[in-house]
């Protein structure tokens, strides 16, 4: 299960049942669904601050652009940039109570810094520009859309996995 | 029966963005707790050695699902209370794609990456960081893949539906795959990795027996109310289009109308499906004008959200527009009973006039009704109009959209015949900037009289009360001359759409090859509106006293009299060049003006003060209206003159001194 679970007690606390998580997940998604009307999002949090942190370089640049400009001149007030905010405190809680907080570029056992370095930020460009593209991610379409059942979020989340798979042989280096 | 922050329009309040708050909380923790703070446990399932990522995300999703499907079966929520993602084919399957080679290479996404950054991993700060220059570039080329966003918009569309099932039924077979899934999950990871924890445990059996009686159950419970589980957010069934029919569910009368407007319900919105000029004429206080075909698009945002009626003079043409809305999923829109006609005679009325005499109660009523409608300061068509400095003078294509039918608005098209008439936004004329310009007093390509300006927007159909919006084409100075034309007779109510024709059709917005229906009238004309159109003789002395910054627009080499196309080369002794051409930006066709903090930079460069004289000069006029209506309109400049004649009419008067060079 968990190679660390059997550490003394100054270790990382073993994760929870992934079913039981998976089911905590789904009542936070429910009960946003009942107080919101909305599921859960995370890269339009990323987005915004993005957009943010560019108007603070170029203000009148991005209040002109096409796609920024319309989140207005507070792009950061906006429900999914607080849900982000809290994604981040809830999981800095549950680390610290599992004792797993720990300062790491996380790769495979030979594989170099820079080769994960790269990895991450490619691959976190690609996943920043595409979250636009279909206007969501894991969060906001696969998980939230699934759960409603609805078309084009079934589809992203299966494209989602045919893209991954396909391309995993050839970046599997960084976790050998 | 719940009402939710999207129900009530409430998400950007501050109690929801609290709330916000908290359930990300909720998130974060639950995503920490399944080790989603670890890049190398995410990326597990890509290489079938520890499926956690399959396990937690189909066990959130049933339990989500069987969720919601039961809270729309109990009737406790109604569908219109959520916000049901539109299905868009190819942003989502293109998007998806590319979001999961994102995925696998990074081995985060944007939930998890956020608490493996509370978790202090590296990687998940870099992941981040790309993810945010990843946004900002789909924004740097949204003219480029912005169109990829809405490739294939189907609206909401079910999986469900497509398959010809409930939403149950659909949930229990989702159950019965998700199942499947995690037993499936458990042997691939011990065939590969040697691990598979719960693989025949009682724990997965009594989970995935919990699973799918859970499921079951939700499927055969009888739904509370069918038009909230079944058809809500899908089209309605003709039969229940026409029981509705039957039943008059479909109408709302006009005193009901009356009562909720005048109460203020903001839930309520009225639309008037009648021609602009009759909208002009008279309408309800508070509709919207909007013609029957942008119907669909104007609505989506309302879509199963508070109550839309749609009225005409009759109810004919509103009650095909409401069964085609209903066809396409809109279960909240209404007629009003007997149209604008039936709203005359039971609302407004008079008392005295009417045939059948009414209890004094029904009397008071019918008196604040009409002072509500017929009185007060907000007349037929005040309400709609926004005053002239509410009207921005340099107006986006969003700004645009979001106002048409809305307002008093007429949209002059610059581009040429053929292109006018191959599609432009609806409800445009066209027309060329050169109809406001002729030979006067001996000069040519001068800038009409008033009187003839006010000829030409008459035919137009053009009111003091009209917003005009100019829309340019490659030449932003062709709308600033017309721009002028309007400044002459002292229409202010006017603004150039950035970006032109060329942006709005990059952005997909709506268009058609309809003529507007135009009722000419008679532009009552304000004499005396041009203070700021000066002559040669003023320039000559402004030349003289240099009492005047003399800003010549023209290219560099026109202006240094390296080329010429007049009787003489070179400029006004004094003046200063600075090319209109500057001011504008050009990408991929589409050119709009530069941003404002760097044209603020480079005119106070050249002009010591926002009350410093200036006078804009071209050859004919045309380019320096341009320059003109940044100095005014985009600066702020206040004392900016235009010397219509230009270098056109300055070479020819043999008398007026020259300078060469510079530049």
């Amino acid at each position: 299960m968990n190679s660390n679970s059997n550490l003394p007690s100054t270790g990382p606390k073993p994760h929870m049942n992934p079913y039981l998580a998976g089911v905590l997940l789904g009542l936070v998604l429910l009960a946003s669904f009942l107080i919101l009307g909305v599921g859960l999002g995370a890269s339009a949090g990323i987005a915004r601050v993005g957009a943010f942190a560019q108007s603070c370089i170029m203000p009148q640049h991005v209040a002109d652009s096409a796609y920024f400009g319309a989140w207005g001149k507070d792009p950061l007030r906006y429900y999914l940039v607080f849900m982000f905010v809290g994604t981040l405190l809830g999981g800095l809680v549950s680390a610290i109570m599992g004792r797993r907080v720990q300062p790491q570029l996380e790769r495979g056992p030979t594989a170099s810094r820079g080769r994960r370095i790269v990895m991450a930020l490619a691959g976190g460009v690609l996943a920043g520009f595409a979250s636009r593209v279909a206007s969501g991610c894991t969060s906001g379409q696969a998980l939230t859309g699934g759960a409603m059942l609805v078309t084009g979020s079934l589809l992203f989340l299966g494209a989602m996995f045919a893209g991954g798979y396909a391309v995993a042989w050839f970046v599997r280096r960084q976790w050998q | 029966m719940i009402t939710t922050f999207f129900g009530q329009d409430g998400l950007g309040s501050s109690a929801a963005l609290v709330l916000s708050l908290l359930l990300g909380f909720g998130f974060g923790f639950a995503l920490e707790q399944a080790g989603f703070g670890s890049s190398r446990r995410l990326a597990g399932i890509f290489y079938f050695r520890d499926m956690t990522v399959l396990r937690v995300m189909f066990t959130a999703m049933v339990t989500a699902m069987l969720g919601l499907q039961l809270a729309l079966a109990l009737g406790v929520l109604s569908a219109e209370q959520i916000y049901f993602l539109p299905t868009i084919y190819g942003a989502q399957i293109v998007g998806g794609l590319l979001f999961g080679v994102g995925f696998v290479m990074s081995s985060w996404c944007p939930g998890t990456a956020a608490v493996g950054l509370a978790s202090g991993r590296l990687d998940a700060l870099i992941f981040l960081g790309g993810a945010a220059l990843g946004s900002i570039l789909f924004n740097e080329f949204y003219g480029i893949v912005g169109p990829l966003a809405t490739w294939g918009d189907s609206g909401v569309k079910f999986m469900w539906a497509a398959l010809g099932v409930s939403g149950p039924v659909f949930a229990l077979l989702f159950s019965a795959v998700a199942v499947a899934a995690f037993w499936g999950s458990e042997w691939i990871e011990k065939k590969v990795a040697g691990a598979g924890p719960y693989l025949g445990s009682p724990f997965l059996k009594a989970f995935s027996v919990t699973i799918l009686v859970g499921a079951l159950a939700v499927a055969l419970l009888p739904p509370a109310t069918p038009s909230t589980t079944a058809t809500a957010p899908a089209a309605l069934s003709e039969i229940g289009m026409l029981q509705a029919m039957e039943a008059g569910d479909d109408h709302i009368d006009p005193d009901a109308l009356a009562d909720r407007l005048m109460a203020g319900d903001a839930s309520l919105l009225l639309v008037d499906i009648r021609t602009p000029a009759e909208f002009a004429a008279a309408h309800i206080r508070g509709a919207v004008n909007v013609a029957a075909a942008d119907l669909p698009e104007f609505l989506e945002p309302r879509k199963n959200k508070g109550t839309v009626v749609l009225y005409s003079n009759w109810m004919t043409h509103p009650a095909q527009a409401r069964d085609a809305l209903a066809r396409m999923g809109f279960a909240n829109t209404y007629l009003l009973t007997d149209g604008l006609e039936g709203f005359m005679q039971q609302v407004l009325k008079p008392v005295s006039l009417r045939s059948t005499p009414l209890a004094e109660v029904q009397a008071v009523k019918v008196n604040a009704w009409r002072t509500f409608f017929l009185g007060g300061p907000q007349t037929h068509a005040a309400k709609t109009m926004n005053a002239p400095s509410d009207t921005p003078r340099l107006v986006e294509t969003s700004w645009l959209q979001e106002n048409l039918g809305r307002m008093v608005l007429r949209m002059i098209d610059l581009r040429l015949q053929p292109a006018y008439n191959g599609g432009h936004i609806p409800g445009s004329v066209r027309m060329d900037p050169e109809h406001f310009r002729g030979a006067v007093g001996g000069v040519s390509s001068m800038l009409l009289p008033a009187d003839l300006i006010a000829l030409h927007l008459g035919l137009l159909g053009i009111t003091p009360q009209t917003t005009v919006v100019l829309v340019p084409t490659d030449k932003l100075q062709d709308a600033t001359l017309v721009g002028m034309a309007l400044e002459r007779i002292g229409h202010m109510r006017y603004a150039i759409l950035n970006g032109g024709w060329e942006q709005w059709a990059a952005e997909k917005r709506p268009a058609d090859t309809l003529l507007p229906a135009i009722t000419a009238t008679e532009y009552p004309m304000a004499t005396g509106a041009d203070a700021f159109t000066v002559d040669y003789q003023e320039v000559l002395a402004h030349s003289q006293n240099r009492s005047a910054v003399l800003l010549d627009v023209r290219p560099g080499d026109f202006f240094s009299g390296k080329k010429s196309d007049e009787a003489r080369a070179g400029h006004i002794p004094g003046a200063v060049n600075r090319s209109f051409i500057l001011d504008v930006s050009t990408n991929n066709a589409v050119f709009r003006f530069k941003p404002l903090s760097e044209l603020a930079e480079a005119y106070a460069k050249l002009i010591p003060s926002k009350d410093s004289p200036v006078v804009v000069s071209c050859r004919t006029g045309h380019q320096a209206s341009q320059t003109y209506f940044v100095l005014r309109h985009l600066l702020g400049y206040r004392r900016v003159s235009w010397y219509d004649g230009g270098w056109a009419e300055w070479a020819s008067r043999p008398e007026l001194p020259v300078e060469t060079g510079g530049g």
